[in-house]
């Protein structure tokens, strides 16, 4: 034990002695939270700026249909005219126009509403929100139309009846939390590539020993090959555990990210994870010859798998294939428990996310196992 | 008492034979000579002895125990100079020998001490901060035996430990040998300058396609040779030497030029002088010395291996 704890310890301080180590292993992931944040600030949403134009005159239908929609939450109205509409729409100066066309007020009133235009080039990403509210306040107010049948004296006492309702009303605006949780899955999936690239570089040390000779002398002193591999095996842990918490610690208390997610139970999550990483450094470590070797297998297997399970970009965009293939990396089931614990499901309740991360580690580790013991090369050493 | 006892030792990796039924006995208080050619197996035999390798078959006692059975107790008392420089570039004299020595267990003011004698015992007791990035390739390989004996060893084991270094720095290490076998430790030396091991070993093993050839001091060693002579021929080295005319005469089994000195094999039976010396004239070499040796290590080992030791 004491062995081993005084192999550990060298390696910290080979490790941390280097100011380039804290850059790497405590500043990228910090760097990749901070590029996240600022990538979906960007992509908070502002108002929504539609142009407006009326072909229908001072009709009391028409101008109580603008009211309604520059009324609309998040919704800013512009006057314009049709020949403007589209170079406005085109420059982006609006981001969507609705077209009131002549007559709109009196077909309301006859209970056969003309459609209204509604111009956008952004699609229905811009133009859903506003047409499903303005459809329905039309649907209404044409429903008092037929419902009296061209009385136009019954029409606007209904009418009027209809803007005065009978009850007060409330409106609260909920926070919209998807951007937070677009976030976190985000920051995860970059801390989660950076824990991984850490985990080859610091088991990567034993291929380092061995090109130095160094390995081999410490094999011929009473340490064990099994102690050595043990002791950077804790090493990396350390480091990853070290990684997770001050990336939560930044994302929570210096960048103000709230994942939704407490923090002991995400540190936990990242814990777990961060055996299945250091597993798959082993794998990578025991499969190669040399840190070349080791260096193009890493970018080989984490960078792609990385990008298939979702951490630079959300699965849910992804193809249904890829998605299927996702299910196969560990990180896939990270970002699944993470995914999961912000939709509410109990971490007691997320057992087999557990077992299939621990099993991967299992499974990798495993196989490192197998490799090394089957390597009897020490004609580096004498 | 043997410090080490090797036998019937063999180590096969698939099908080839590295090490061949070997039996072989180092004193205590010897330094050992261990001499082979590249791929003759003595690397393998130092691996095995140091537990890196396991046999495939034979036994290693070490100081009387086998070390199969007390790997920790054998890992302890040796201690190994390799040929290549097993040193952290990245921490300095005194950490990495404080680094190894700490692998055997010590700990607190015995550590600081054993480290601080091993630096001064190998001439860097006053570069203790310095890092190897700034040693010249002597001082490398001092610290390289620092890293190896700071935990007082019983055998050292040093392969190859005088490769490519300065005269000055060669000279200390040879001394540094005799001193720390003077101090009671066994000594196993690999070299491929033969008249280091003829300077300090005080018996010799020549090891060759895996089996001892030979053994025992270098006295006895050279007695083996009476059929084989070496005549060396000073010449002004201009042109190209005519070295395969020489071969061609009868008598004859090798010849090399080394350092203006043309070193011929020959048959001691044979009275071939005379036809050397006309062959080099009708060659129009200019002869400037000529001279018999007596048998030395290197003829032993050249007639009972019949290769150089550095081929």
């Amino acid at each position: 034990m004491k062995d081993f704890l005084w192999l550990v310890r060298k390696t910290m301080k080979n490790t941390f002695g280097r100011r380039n180590s804290w850059l790497l292993y405590i500043g990228l992931p910090l760097a990749g939270v901070l590029l996240s944040m600022l990538f979906y600030s960007n992509m908070s949403s502002g108002s929504l700026k539609i142009g407006i134009v009326n072909q229908d005159g001072d009709q009391a239908i028409t101008q109580d249909a603008i009211q309604f929609v520059g009324s609309l939450n998040q919704v800013k109205l512009t006057m314009t005219d049709e020949a403007s509409l589209n170079d406005e729409i085109t420059s982006g100066k609006l981001d969507s126009g609705i077209v009131l066309p002549k007559g709109f007020a009196d077909s309301i009133r006859e209970g056969k509403p003309l459609p209204v235009n509604i111009v956008s080039v952004k699609g229905a990403q811009v133009t859903a929100y506003v047409k499903s509210l303005l459809d329905n306040y039309i649907g209404n107010i044409a429903s008092i139309g037929l419902g009296t049948k061209g009385d136009t004296q019954a029409f606007d006492q209904v009418y009027a009846a209809y803007k005065q309702p009978g009850f007060a009303f409330e409106s609260e605006t909920l926070k919209d939390t998807s951007n937070r949780k677009d976030m976190t899955y985000q920051s995860i999936g970059f801390l989660v590539s950076f824990m991984m690239f850490s985990a080859v570089g610091l088991t990567e040390i034993i291929l380092k020993e061995k090109e130095n000779r160094t390995f081999l002398r410490l094999l011929s002193s009473p340490i064990s090959a099994r102690a050595y591999v043990l002791s950077n095996v804790a090493v990396s842990f350390l480091v990853l555990l070290f990684q997770s918490f001050m990336t939560l610690v930044f994302m929570k208390y210096v960048f103000h990210i709230d994942s939704g997610i407490p923090f002991g139970e995400m540190y936990a999550v990242l814990a777990l994870f961060s055996l299945a990483a250091i597993s798959l450094a082993l794998l990578i470590v025991s499969l190669a010859k040399n840190t070349n070797a080791a260096g193009a297998l890493q970018n080989l297997i984490i960078t792609p798998s990385c990008l298939l399970a979702g951490c630079f970009f959300p699965i849910s965009i992804m193809p249904d294939t890829v998605k299927k293939i996702s299910n196969f990396m560990p990180q896939h089931w990270l970002l699944d428990t993470i995914d999961k614990l912000q939709n509410g499901t109990a971490f007691g309740s997320l057992g087999i996310n557990f077992f299939i991360l621990l099993a991967f580690a299992a499974v990798f580790a495993l196989i490192a196992i197998f490799r090394f013991s089957r390597n009897n090369d020490v004609r580096q050493f004498i | 008492m043997n410090a080490l006892e090797i036998r019937g030792l063999t180590k096969k990796f698939g099908d080839f034979v590295a090490v061949d039924n070997m039996n072989l006995n180092v004193r205590e208080g010897e330094i050992f000579g261990f001499l082979g050619a590249n791929g003759a197996g003595k690397s393998t035999t130092i691996n095995m002895i140091s537990s890196l390798l396991r046999t495939t078959k034979g036994e290693i006692d070490l100081l009387g125990k086998n070390i199969a059975k007390n790997i920790k107790f054998a890992k302890m008392n040796i201690g190994i100079v390799p040929q290549d420089l097993a040193i952290y570039e990245n921490m300095n004299a005194y950490e990495n020998v404080s680094f190894f020595a700490g692998l055997y267990g010590l700990r607190g003011a015995l550590l600081k001490e054993r480290t601080e004698e091993a630096l001064d015992f190998v001439g860097l007791g006053d570069k203790q901060k310095s890092f190897p990035k700034n040693f010249s390739g002597g001082m490398k390989r001092r610290l390289n035996i620092a890293c190896a004996i700071a935990h007082r060893p019983k055998l050292i084991i040093m392969d190859e430990p005088t490769v490519g270094i300065d005269p000055q720095s060669r000279n200390y290490i040879l001394q540094s040998v005799k001193k720390l076998n003077q101090m009671g430790s066994t000594i196993i030396y690999t070299s491929h300058y033969m008249e280091e091991v003829e300077e300090i070993c005080t018996r010799i093993a020549i090891v060759d396609h895996g089996k001892i050839i030979a053994e025992g001091t270098k006295e006895q060693l050279k007695t083996i040779i009476t059929d084989t002579k070496e005549i060396w021929v000073g010449v002004k080295a201009e042109g190209e030497l005519p070295l395969d005319s020489l071969k061609q005469i009868q008598g004859v089994t090798s010849v090399r030029f080394e350092e203006g000195v043309i070193k011929i094999h020959s048959k001691t039976e044979v009275n071939n002088l005379n036809r050397i010396i006309q062959q080099l004239i009708r060659d129009q070499a200019e002869i400037r010395s000529v001279e018999e040796q007596a048998p030395n290590l290197e003829t032993v080992f050249l007639t009972l291996t019949g290769r150089n030791l550095r081929d």
